[in-house]
């Protein structure tokens, strides 16, 4: 008896410390590359630092006056924020609405499944040169077809000013990440009981009514996690509104990514860069303790 | 069957003494004096038409050619990007050996952060007299010390016209003053043409352009003394004609930049476009059905009054202080001036970069192009206007050297000008007077 005891807390230490062993890689890249990127952008953020020299000096708290008093981070942030809902909201639609069609029995159906994720595949750069392409006001595809059917009697100038260049924006952004959501909705469309639809049939309801009371409480959960990802991504998004618009007209389309950048490399104010980029993180942490309040429920 | 002799594996003793005689003598060698070691040289430019590439790789393999143990790889970067990827290189310490093309208010940014090596040593390897006189002085920022050198020289604001379409609206002489220059796009605008391309972009040529138009109203951004003096009567005049020429550039001209302004011109969509000369080998490659139908002069002013004021942003090569193998950098920045492939890299785009050196331009295989025969006049035009341009880093020749004319630049404070009061219609003066105070929070930074 004396011996079991003696053996049964050895074992749990023995277990415990290969526990730790094997945990040990996992939180050594996680400090590699999340933990230390975070450390050193809050230490950055209360420096004045020239960036291709990396020097400076302690400025305390003075970028984060700057950024809570200033309107560039304001301005930024509405205009994410309008991003974000105005793409999001595009990429559900289209997202849901390809993912039902796709679940139908429709004839080259499993072709028209590989196709749509096509956009979702392409490097946004060649993307957003097809599109800027198809914008352009003397040569575009986009202006071309629309004044040959009457609808426009001059090219329109897309890109370029406001609101069309927004409403750009959130039309390519909508067309490159849609696929995601018809993925995982036309996934969870798959499992869904057949014989809920037969039960909702025999109380007489009709195809709209199914959607309502049957296929859309089923898509709750998958369209929760959905948004939240999508919403996190969108909210950094970079490259696909920099290439496409660099921000402009004005700052109409700056977003905190652009703020970011243009901070830190077009004026080479590293400190203040870091400050807002904190300021973005903090931002996006709401999103992330929504996330993890709604899968740690889940699970 | 033989069998060999039996020989003992062991060296001799003297053969054993004198390897390690000499492997002691290499490894207390400086690594410069070791023999032949293999190196490779990287070599940045934002100017990379096929045609200069095709040029670079001529240098490049002559120069690998004398040198068997260097390899020179070219990396492209562009004029919007270079300066975060350059930002980038200078606070990693991956930097690039060569940077070449870089206008030279960049020079002086990263010259007075002390991120450059002095040129001095080059510009003598090349020969301190084959240079026009007075060349090099944009680049000597602190006295008797170079911060790089110019590769060529560009006039960048040249106004370029059909002369086809003139003809045909009637207009017999070029455009000098900002009225005439109206009244000749009014007429000649229409039946799917557009009268210019201005750019109204928030990108870098709108910055750049518009600067351009503050000084040909007479005005500056900074005083000779570098103190901000843009908010003036002639920045007014100069958005109160950018104003007016809006009508008559193309819808998608608030989102132009370099690459889509000279299109625009040399498709043939718009009347008259402004560019550098590199719109002659672009219309002889693309639409040669113009080309004998083009010409170009210097940007027309407020008035006469006002002299023209061209933009040369003095294209440079210059070596990050912190290069490895600073002596196969600094010989291979030197050799980019070797007559064979210097002309062939200004023949890459005649017109476009003009030589600064006095020997190439004299050099009939400079003389022997197609496109600089045959524009001859245009090509005499654009080296006089160039030899006397400036830019924000230089506005005058009484101005100091503006060392934060590349961050003004880049943080597109003139072009959010343009666009706040022309594009949204925003009050002039408010704009103008945090236009001021931005330029000078960046002046004072």
């Amino acid at each position: 008896m004396i011996a079991t005891q003696t053996i049964t807390p050895r074992l749990e230490r023995s277990y415990a410390r290969l526990g730790v062993l094997l945990i040990a890689p996992t939180i050594l890249v996680f400090s590699l590359v999340i933990v230390y990127p975070l450390l050193a952008a809050i230490y950055l953020s209360v420096f004045s630092i020239y960036t291709p020299t990396l020097e400076g000096n302690f400025v305390g708290a003075a970028n984060y006056v700057k950024l809570l008093t200033g309107k560039a981070f304001w301005n930024s942030l509405g205009v994410t924020l309008i991003w974000t809902v105005g793409t999001l909201t595009l990429q559900i639609v289209f997202g849901v609405g390809m993912a039902l069609l796709l679940h139908q029995n429709i004839w080259f159906r499993s072709l028209a499944r590989s196709l749509v994720l096509f956009p979702y595949f392409l490097s946004t750069v060649v993307a957003v040169l097809v599109w800027r392409w198809l914008f352009n006001d003397l040569y575009g595809a986009m202006n071309h077809g629309l004044m040959q059917l009457g609808i426009l009697d001059l090219p329109l100038d897309w890109l370029g000013s406001m609101p069309n260049a927004m409403i750009g924006v959130i039309l390519v952004g909508a067309w490159k990440y849609f696929p995601f959501v018809v993925i995982a909705v036309l996934a969870r469309l798959q499992t869904i009981p057949e014989h809920l639809y037969e039960a909702a049939k025999i109380d007489g309801a009709g195809p709209i009514a199914r959607f309502w009371d049957v296929t859309l409480p089923q898509l709750r959960n998958v369209l929760v996690v959905i948004v939240l990802l999508r919403a996190i991504w969108d909210f950094k998004e970079f490259d696909l509104i920099y290439l496409l618009t660099g921000g402009g007209p004005v700052t109409s389309t700056q977003t905190l990514s652009l703020l970011v950048y243009q901070e830190a490399f077009g004026l080479n104010q590293m400190g203040q860069a870091a400050a807002y980029s904190v300021g973005m993180m903090l931002v996006m942490l709401v999103f992330m303790v929504v996330y993890i309040r709604k899968t740690g429920k889940e699970g | 069957m033989h069998s060999k002799p039996f020989k003992t594996p062991a060296l001799p003793r003297r053969t054993v003494l004198a390897g390690l005689a000499a492997a002691g003598a290499t490894a207390a060698m400086p690594m410069r004096l070791r023999a032949q070691e293999q190196i490779t040289l990287r070599w940045w430019s934002p100017q990379s038409s096929p045609e200069q590439l095709a040029a670079y790789q001529t240098q490049i393999a002559n120069f690998e050619a004398q040198h068997e143990n260097i390899k020179v790889v070219f990396e492209k970067t562009s004029d919007e990007g270079y300066a975060p990827q350059l930002a980038a290189a200078f606070a990693s310490g991956d930097v690039p050996n060569v940077v070449t093309h870089l206008p030279s208010f960049a020079v002086a940014t990263y010259w007075t952060n002390g991120l450059l090596e002095p040129f001095n040593g080059v510009i003598d390897m090349i020969g301190p007299d084959k240079f026009y006189q007075g060349a090099n002085d944009i680049y000597e920022i602190d006295p008797g010390q170079y911060a790089g050198t110019g590769i060529g020289n560009s006039a960048a604001n040249m106004i370029w016209l059909r002369t086809d379409l003139m003809e045909q609206a009637g207009i017999d002489q070029n455009p000098r003053t900002w009225d005439e220059l109206l009244s000749a796009v009014q007429k000649m605008q229409g039946g799917g043409i557009y009268g210019a391309p201005l750019p109204y972009g928030r990108n870098s040529m709108t910055s750049l352009v518009f600067i351009g138009v503050i000084h040909q109203a007479g005005g500056q951004v900074c005083a000779p003394d570098l103190s901000v003096n843009i908010d003036t009567d002639a920045t007014r005049d100069a958005l109160e004609f950018y104003r007016a020429m809006r009508e008559f550039c193309p819808p998608g001209a608030t989102n132009y930049s370099w690459g889509e302004s000279l299109t625009a011109f040399v498709s043939g969509a718009c009347a008259t476009g402004l560019y550098t000369g590199r719109v002659l080998t672009n219309v002889a490659n693309q639409n040669p059905s113009i080309a004998d139908h083009i010409t170009c002069d210097l940007y027309p002013t407020k008035s006469t009054d006002v002299a023209p004021w061209t933009f040369n942003d003095f294209p440079s090569v210059f070596i990050p202080k912190q290069a490895p193998n600073m002596e196969a950098s600094k010989q291979f920045a030197a050799f980019l001036f070797d007559p064979e492939g210097y002309i062939q890299q200004l023949h890459a785009a005649p017109g476009h970069v003009l030589p600064v050196l006095k020997t190439i331009s004299n050099d009939p295989d400079y003389q022997d192009n197609e496109i600089i025969q045959k524009y001859s006049a245009e090509v005499e035009l654009m080296s006089e206007a160039a030899a006397n341009g400036f830019n924000l880093g230089w506005e005058s020749r009484d101005h100091m050297p503006n060392a934060k004319a590349g961050e003004i630049v880049n943080s597109g404070v003139i072009a959010e000008l343009v666009q706040r009061v022309v594009l949204n219609d925003e009050n002039v003066d408010q704009v103008l007077g945090e236009t001021t105070a931005r330029i000078e929070e960046i002046m004072a930074s």
